[in-house]
């Protein structure tokens, strides 16, 4: 092939690709300008996903600081009686709040949506909610959880559920969707007893028969937890 | 005289390759970025630009208290590194102090509301998502009735009412709550009206005090299955 017919061929093809942008920029236009609509979401959902990036970031940073502290700790323990008694106390005050991670025999509870159908009361009731995760936690803890995690989010005594439709939000957590898994440690027996008990997440049993939700549940002899990676916080409260 | 003709096919094949590989480059790219399109329209599907402001408003919120707990620790960190007499032994005390007070496990007071609902039929489930509301609202300590409430707490059904921790607590239900006294006023107001549209509800009220005490505590538990990894 002579020189000239090569620099043909090349500019053929920064032609083409130039179209090509040109073309997909032209149907990304398209796809806007209606209404500026999809812009607007398309802004929105940049910043929740920027949010949820710096997000994430915040809390490794969180669990590497409480790694540091625990080893800054565990040296000054070594110096000191003292200090020792002082740290082990901390330890277990930690591991009643979720601080530390932990594992034992217990369960895991898969919870999944269902599929659309007719609706009532203006909820999607074939979407898997926050209540319905609240619910489960709940009942896992009246049957002697020791621990719990949430799609790998630990929950802390002051762990609250939140979120929209199909959306779960757990305190400073970025917001999920199901499938979710519930994973507990403590007593499988009592936790599975209660499970089964068809009385029990009334809620739940019913969107299963009307909208087929998943409710699944799964004991384990080794169940692992990992440790709560956000902020426990309480700057209003002082002790008395 | 042969190796011209050939030459012409080769030149022939090697246009008729080059096209397709622009064709395909071209396809290729406006193909990713429909597809990019598609797949910003598909992750907002079930959330409209209202969820979204809210989602953003929470994880702003979230990010000032996750910003706070950093700022926090590395305080802790800087005075453990210092290496003063007794720092580690203050860090300590004031740690645990403060995952006593955290876990329900002392008295504690502060700013906060207090409500007051009254109503006969109401379930666990009613009392539960109370509380949680409460939780997210940033309730750093609750008391119903005299009974501390942290999550993990059992509020639980039984034959004769809502009991919490075993314990029945008949209504009216007073929940104390400590925390941000604007955001938990902001819940408590919500909460207060629609349970006063609810017909099994005589009252439901709510007050701002500026120093909610709280005696009741839990008692400890021991772990029994949980081992720390």
């Amino acid at each position: 092939m002579t020189r000239p017919q090569v620099a043909t061929f090349a500019l053929i093809a920064l032609v083409a690709l130039a179209t090509g942008f040109v073309l997909a920029g032209q149907i990304r236009a398209q796809l806007l300008t209606p209404s500026n609509q999809l812009a607007r979401y398309q802004a929105l959902v940049r910043n929740v996903q920027e949010l949820e990036a710096t997000n994430a970031d915040d809390r490794r940073q969180i669990a590497s600081l409480r790694v540091q502290i625990d080893g800054l700790e565990s040296e000054a323990a070594a110096r000191s009686a003292a200090t020792q008694a002082l740290k082990s106390q901390l330890s277990d005050l930690r591991a009643h709040a979720g601080l530390v991670a932990m594992h034992g025999p217990g369960l895991e509870v898969s919870l999944r949506n269902g599929v659309p159908g007719p609706d009532t009361g203006g909820k999607a009731g074939y979407l898997i909610n926050f209540q319905d995760v609240q619910d489960v936690v709940n009942l896992l803890f009246a049957q002697g959880a020791e621990g719990i995690a949430v799609n790998g989010r630990r929950i802390t005594p002051l762990t609250a559920f939140s979120g929209s439709e199909g959306q779960i939000v757990i305190d400073q957590g970025t917001p999920f969707t199901a499938p979710v898994k519930v994973a507990a440690v403590g007593d499988r027996n009592r936790m599975q007893e209660a499970l089964d008990d068809p009385s029990a997440l009334p809620d739940i049993r019913a969107r299963q028969v009307q909208f087929q939700v998943h409710l699944t549940f799964e004991g384990s002899p080794d169940v692992s937890l990992p440790a709560y990676d956000s902020s426990l916080q309480i700057p209003h409260v002082s002790s008395t | 005289m042969s190796a011209r003709p050939r030459t012409a096919r080769r030149a022939s094949r090697a246009r008729g390759i080059s096209v397709w590989l622009i064709a395909l480059l071209v396809a290729l790219v406006a193909t990713v970025q429909i597809r990019s399109e598609a797949e910003v329209e598909r992750s907002l599907v079930g959330i409209d630009s209202t969820s979204l402001a809210f989602l953003i408003d929470d994880l702003h919120r979230a990010n000032e208290s996750l910003d706070a707990e950093k700022a926090a620790l590395v305080r802790l960190r800087a005075q453990l590194q210092s290496g003063q007499s007794g720092a580690a032994d203050q860090v300590l005390t004031d740690e645990a102090n403060r995952l006593r007070a955290l876990e329900g496990l002392v008295p504690v007071q502060g700013p906060g509301v207090v409500m007051v609902i009254d109503a006969s039929g109401l379930q666990a489930l009613d009392l539960q998502d109370a509380l949680n509301n409460l939780a997210a609202a940033g309730a750093e300590a609750i008391d119903v009735n005299q009974r501390r409430v942290v999550t993990g707490v059992p509020v639980t059904q039984t034959r004769d009412g809502v009991a919490i921790d075993g314990v029945v607590v008949v209504p009216p239900w007073k929940i104390s709550v400590i925390g941000d006294v604007n955001r938990l006023a902001a819940v408590a107001d919500l909460m207060a009206q629609q349970l006063r549209a609810d017909r099994r509800v005589r009252e439901a009220t709510y007050r701002i005090d500026s120093d909610v005490v709280i005696r009741s505590v839990i008692s400890e538990r021991p772990f029994v299955y949980a081992v720390a990894s």
